[in-house]
């Protein structure tokens, strides 16, 4: 069962199944952000602005309507 | 000579590279038709050879998402282009390899001759990072060195080889042209057929053009058609085949970083532990307007000795050219129109010096990228994007490099947006206006017994330009449709020491930028003005001369007042004081008279060259000091009236009127470049000309 990564709350990892719009896959896969990557949310915008995440130990920031489409299975606890 | 490209990821480290490789002996251009800066520079390689050296924008892939990137696919995709490299230096971040390579293997399938460089070497062992580089180059099919660009590590290594690279091309030989991706069915239909419509041998360079044909500047528009039809007849999806394609070629060489690096576990690094702190709901925006406070105190504090010094040389300068010299024209035009001229310039050396170099330091450690992650969602509201943040903080030097530096914004409208309301903050351009008119309208008191008011007063007037700013961006939001869609996808670095030598070399190329070209327009308006003062019809000339002297002998005035006076009225007959008699009765509603639209006029030039204006009407010489000038400009008054001219109310109409005008030639130029046509200039120009006229005519009328 995957939910999008803004599902996940601030420090909790999980692992990327696929993505919901094209647009935002082609530009995201572009910087390494793949089906299958290991993802962490390390911090949330204030005014609930963009995602920043940690994938596979590089550092990048969305917006959340981005991030919206970036589907995850969350680690088990 | 032969071309060597650097390309790479953006954070790949490849500028501190280029550094290295290059020295100081690089040159600063733009790509042509496009804003994008090329750095090039010449580099000698281990056998005395010399090789063009030319930096890539940093770039992900060649499906572009940014004015940088399209660069980038554009020379690559076009062999005829100037900067066509014979070779390629691809830079890679060691540290994060595998999200590194994409690009590698896209100009690697164009039959480029490649090398890898792999980046932060240092860095990579510190965090237990080891990589077999001869396992990576047999699979990657290149030569692989690892380096630093940070110490100079493997430097000299790595010019040997790219000299070996060269080889084979300068022999003439072919490079074994292997393609790393295998095109899927409806590529390879596609890609032959645009191969023999349009004669290109690479099969990939086909698979680009189909792709990116649309917006290829190199293609005719009846190439264009052609590779459209192809593309229709053959169901060509090009979103989803980029895909496709970046899918499969991460699966082609994840596989070969698995064989050929070895990491450690991920852990709480220390730039995690920092953005704890700095990227903190609360804590982030109270250390970034901090870090801004910080900076502006700086730039005030620092510069003001330089800034003395530099003011108290050309005045020494010009005193003993008039004393060695013969009074006459050309003394005063060596004098007064080129000495005076020269200093405006050099006056404001310290300032951007100083700034750039805060800024740049900002950015060398990783924090600018913070600040856009933090007010990216604030920036939307207002039709911007999180990398305006960067613009309008650099607006506060000067409006030129703010506005070149929205090009990493990928939406149009967003940047388009930024590029309009970037010269409403106030740059460094306004300091000494707003320095001598400040004191017309708030007295040197303490406020609160620890405040100075003027200092506050000062802060207002940068507050009221960033309110502007935001405000009529809110504005343009409403107005400017766009079907662009807008997005913020970036890397952040990691924290890290800044290293000097590109700091350094900032701002050597921006100062000297301002120098050369803002310094020359300057210049030459500091000449023409003085033309303008000091010539006029001569039968009117006369006439004022002969007044000045029969009321000078009347009223029993010292030699030096009769001077004075005789200068105060040939100015009102030259040229200059016809012009700004011809615009006063526009402007006399807003509490200006024709000496103040001569110093409007001229400030068109540059705003700083009120001041230099103000000088030369007032026949105060070549002085640029700001005390000297306040206080002729408080002994001003209306000649026929006998009343002060610099009333408060003036005083401050003409401040408001500089925070909102555009009043500078330089930033027109960039902006109708970056936009590629007149229109959104005169737009800019015409928008902030009013708002600085309505808002001059409600302060005047309100105060006075």
């Amino acid at each position: 069962m995957s939910n999008s990564v803004t599902q996940l709350k601030e420090g909790i990892s999980g692992r990327i199944s696929h993505f919901t719009d094209d647009h935002v896959a082609g530009k995201l896969m572009t910087m390494g952000v793949m089906p299958g990557s290991r993802v962490r949310v390390v911090r949330v915008a204030p005014l609930n602005g963009g995602y920043y995440l940690k994938v596979d130990g590089m550092s990048i920031v969305v917006r959340s309507n981005e991030a919206h489409n970036i589907m995850t299975i969350q680690d088990k606890e | 000579m032969n071309t060597i490209a650097l390309a790479g990821n953006p954070n790949s480290g490849k500028s501190s590279l280029f550094n290295q490789l290059t020295g100081l002996r690089q040159k600063v251009a733009n790509f042509p038709g496009v804003t994008v800066e090329k750095k090039s520079g010449k580099m000698q390689l281990p056998a005395g050879e010399d090789v063009m050296l030319v930096d890539f924008p940093g770039a992900y892939s060649l499906y572009p998402n940014s004015e940088d990137e399209r660069v980038v696919l554009n020379v690559l995709a076009n062999p005829q282009d100037p900067d066509f490299p014979d070779a390629v230096v691809y830079v890679a971040d060691l540290t994060n390899l595998e999200k590194h390579l994409l690009l590698l293997t896209q100009i690697k399938d164009l039959g480029l001759p490649c090398l890898l460089a792999l980046n932060m070497a240092d860095t990579a062992q510190q965090q237990g990072i080891s990589v077999d580089e001869k396992r990576l180059a047999s699979l990657l099919q290149m030569p692989v060195l690892t380096v630093s660009g940070r110490t100079g590590y493997h430097i000299a290594e790595l010019k040997q080889a790219i000299a070996d690279l060269l080889r084979p091309v300068q022999a003439g030989h072919e490079n074994a042209a292997t393609q790393l991706y295998q095109p899927g069915p409806t590529e390879a239909a596609t890609l032959r057929r645009v191969q023999q419509a349009l004669g290109i041998e690479n099969p990939y360079r086909a698979l680009l053009t189909a792709h990116h044909a649309e917006r290829l500047p190199h293609l005719a528009a009846d190439e264009r058609s052609a590779v459209a039809s192809i593309c229709e007849a053959e169901n060509f999806q090009s979103l989803r085949l980029q895909i496709a394609e970046t899918m499969h070629r991460f699966a082609i060489f994840t596989p070969v970083l698995q064989a050929g690096v070895t990491k450690k576990a991920e852990e709480n690094s220390l730039s995690d532990r920092l953005d704890a702190v700095f990227t903190h709901r609360i804590f982030a925006p109270l250390i970034f307007f901090a870090t801004m406070f910080v900076v502006f105190q700086a730039v005030f504090a620092w510069a003001s000795y330089p800034m003395d010094w530099i003011e108290m040389g050309f005045g020494w300068a010009a005193e003993s050219l008039k004393q060695v010299l013969p009074a006459g024209l050309l003394t005063s035009l060596l004098t007064d129109g080129l000495l005076a001229g020269l200093g405006g310039i050099v006056v404001f050396v310290p300032q951007i010096a100083i700034l750039f170099f805060l800024i740049t330091l900002l950015e060398e450690v990783g924090y600018m990228s913070r600040a856009v992650f933090i007010f990216d969602k604030l920036m939307q509201q207002f039709g911007l994007n999180g990398r305006s943040v960067v613009a309008l903080v650099s607006g506060g030097a000067c409006a030129i490099p703010a506005i070149m530096s929205t090009r990493t914004i990928g939406n149009w409208k967003e940047r388009l947006i930024t590029i309009l309301v970037t010269p409403l903050i106030s740059c460094s351009a306004r300091i000494p206006v707003y320095t001598v008119l400040i004191g017309f309208v708030v007295p040197p008191d303490r406020v609160l017994g620890l405040f100075n008011a003027q200092g506050l007063a000062f802060m207002g007037l940068y507050l009221l330009g960033i309110v502007a700013a935001l405000g009529s961006a809110w504005v343009f939001k409403k107005i400017l449709k766009s079907s662009d869609p807008s997005w913020l996808m970036m890397q952040l670095p990691p924290y890290r020491l800044p290293v000097w030598r590109n700091v350094w070399q900032t701002i050597w190329e921006k100062t000297s930028a301002f120098v050369l070209g803002a310094g020359k327009v300057i210049l030459v308006a500091s000449v023409v003005l003085w033309g303008l003062a000091s010539f006029g019809p001569s039968a009117k000339m006369e006439a004022a001369k002969a007044a000045a002297t029969s009321i000078a002998e009347q009223k029993n005035l010292t030699e030096s007042d009769s001077a004075d006076l005789v200068a105060a009225y040939k100015i009102e007959a030259s040229f200059a004081g016809h012009l700004g008699k011809f615009i006063e009765p526009v402007i006399r509603p807003l509490g200006f008279d024709w000496k103040i639209g001569i110093a409007l006029i001229t400030s068109f030039a540059a705003r700083e060259v009120f001041v230099a204006t103000m000088a030369t009407i007032y026949s105060i010489g070549s002085t640029d000091d700001e005390a000297t000038i306040h206080s002729r400009l408080a002994e001003a008054r209306n000649p026929q009236t006998g009343a002060k001219v610099y009333t408060t109310a003036t005083a401050a109409s003409l401040l408001i009127f500089y925070v909102f005008a555009l009043q500078c030639m330089s930033t027109l130029a960039v902006v109708k470049r970056e936009t590629g046509g007149w229109k959104w200039p005169i737009v800019q120009f015409l928008f902030m000309g009013l708002m600085a006229y309505l808002g001059s005519w409600v302060v005047y009328s309100l105060m006075s």
